[in-house]
């Protein structure tokens, strides 16, 4: 029943295609992430800072983004923003053309919709606080800035932990939508695969496990993060 | 009608003989009195939307004649809209009992289903690019940025061949906007649709800078082995082709007239005579 053939993997301009896609995925993934990290963190910070235009304006963040679909962004960023005028002249040619590529506009889609997810996991974090810590170390007389460096971003940083895995394996599986505007990740190099060989079900199997493979890593790696932040009484370590 | 008995005879035997899972499609589409047909829907002149929003081209005409012949007058069709990238797929999940969707013959798709009858001669990609270009060759393309669209046929060759750099697009208006954007230099896909597309007035300022490398035969999808209704539809085929049907379509959607085609129509028309 299961007659599965494998014979074009011998190709090696499919090995190639593969391997760049499988790269061009991790890559993708790991740079949104960590753009959306650094947007989460000064983000949930800017918030506690309690400046209500400053709230109001991370609130519009976060709503716009969380709240629309990336592919939506990536098809906006790519088609949209070329048209309005976002062009360069290619020193080469003297031709105007976009000054995003499809990679950055993929990127910059992936790091706010990651980083709009990141503000509310960081938020929830430091919110999730118990009260009496923060007024213990106010009473011992933590400057503002202090208390968030010592006392809030440790405990809060290790709450929200699990939602971070959270978004950074959503972050890997959405690079799969870049392949819309021509971004040649794994789904990109896939689809033509499979258009090739017409062996769907084969190269569908294989993609499948290479995501799953990509994702328990990186979930294994912040497991791992995980235990060795543990402290006595939060998550892993209680 | 001796001939009909024969296929329908030695595909029975065929079927018992050799393959127990080997589909029926024709008992299967009489009995339903419908035959679903996998078309294009933007693909001018072979399947396209009118300004009514029907599916109507030149394929679907073919489609339509074929269903009369297989099931009377009577006979219902129905059109389900396809692309390259699902219509094997369709076609071997039972979901459409035939392609008519510009599939071109080539040794790849052969191992996975068969073709009737080929009945056009289509030409292969060339390349849509504005008319300030130099490049005249597929050689001058090597290292450039073109656009595409995904799961064409011709990508791996000419990434492989012609190092072109392909920037593949999932479909046709998002390629013709980012060549307008200069997002790629030019928009490699299927010969025929390019050059309608010069005609239109807003490509004033464009023009095939490329002719295709090769011609391939368009043929009919069918399932693997599914002998008698291959056969069924090839007379089909054979039998419209000497009525001068192809011709007559070519017309009908603004086709320039083939050599192909009406030579087929000729030997058709001697192959068919009592």
């Amino acid at each position: 029943m299961f007659n599965l053939d494998y014979s074009w993997l011998a190709d090696p301009v499919y090995q190639g295609w593969l391997i760049r896609g499988t790269l061009t995925t991790i890559e993708l993934a790991f740079a949104s992430s960590a753009i959306a990290f650094v947007i989460g963190l000064f983000g949930a910070l800017a918030l506690t800072l309690r400046i209500a235009w400053l709230d109001a304006v991370i609130e519009l963040f976060v709503e716009v983004f969380r709240n629309t679909p990336p592919l939506l962004q990536m098809l906006f960023f790519y088609f949209t923003l070329s048209t309005v005028g976002l062009r360069m002249t290619d020193p080469a040619t003297g031709v105007s053309v976009p000054l995003l590529s499809a990679f950055a506009c993929a990127l910059i889609s992936l790091s706010l919709f990651g980083g709009a997810l990141c503000i509310e996991a960081f938020r929830s974090g430091l919110d999730s606080l118990p009260r009496a810590v923060t007024e213990a170390a106010r009473s011992l007389g933590y400057s503002r800035w202090q208390r968030f460096r010592r006392i809030e971003a440790p405990i809060a940083s290790r709450i929200c932990l699990p939602a971070l895995t959270n978004i950074m394996t959503n972050q890997f599986k959405t690079t799969s939508q870049a392949s819309v505007i021509t971004v040649p990740e794994l789904m990109y190099y896939a689809g033509q695969i499979y258009n090739d060989t017409f062996r769907t079900a084969e190269v569908m199997i294989l993609v499948l496990f290479i995501y799953v493979s990509l994702v328990s890593l990186l979930s294994w790696g912040m497991v791992r993060i995980e235990r060795v932040l543990a402290f006595p009484g939060y998550g892993k370590g209680a | 009608m001796k001939t009909s008995i024969l296929t329908i005879a030695s595909s029975l035997l065929l079927a018992l003989g050799l393959s127990a899972a080997s589909a029926d499609t024709l008992a299967d589409v009489k009995s339903k009195g419908t035959l679903t047909i996998g078309v294009k829907n933007d693909y001018p002149p072979y399947g396209f939307l009118n300004d009514k929003g029907e599916i109507v081209g030149f394929e679907v005409d073919l489609g339509k004649y074929v269903a009369k012949e297989l099931l009377g007058p009577d006979g219902k069709v129905e059109l389900v809209p396809v692309v390259a990238a699902n219509r094997i797929e369709f076609l071997n999940s039972g979901r459409i009992d035939i392609i008519l969707a510009t599939l071109g013959v080539t040794a790849e798709r052969g191992k996975v289903i068969d073709f009737s009858e080929y009945y056009v001669s289509a030409p292969g990609p060339s390349i849509l690019a504005p008319k300030t270009a130099t490049f005249a060759k597929w050689e001058d393309l090597k290292g450039q940025t073109l656009c595409g669209i995904q799961g064409s046929y011709f990508n791996k060759h000419l990434t492989e061949a012609f190092g072109i750099n392909l920037t593949n697009f999932k479909t046709q208006p998002e390629a013709y906007r980012a060549l307008k954007d200069n997002r790629c230099v030019g928009f490699a896909f299927d010969d025929m649709t390019l050059r309608k597309k010069t005609e239109e007035a807003d490509w004033a300022d464009y023009k095939i800078a490329i002719d295709p490398y090769e011609y391939i035969p368009q043929a009919a999808g069918i399932r693997k082995d599914d002998v008698a209704f291959r056969d069924a539809v090839n007379k089909a085929i054979l039998k419209a082709e000497a009525e001068g049907k192809l011709v007559e379509w070519e017309t009908t959607y603004g086709m320039p007239h083939a050599k192909y085609i009406a030579e087929r129509a000729e030997a058709a028309k001697a192959k068919l005579k009592p």
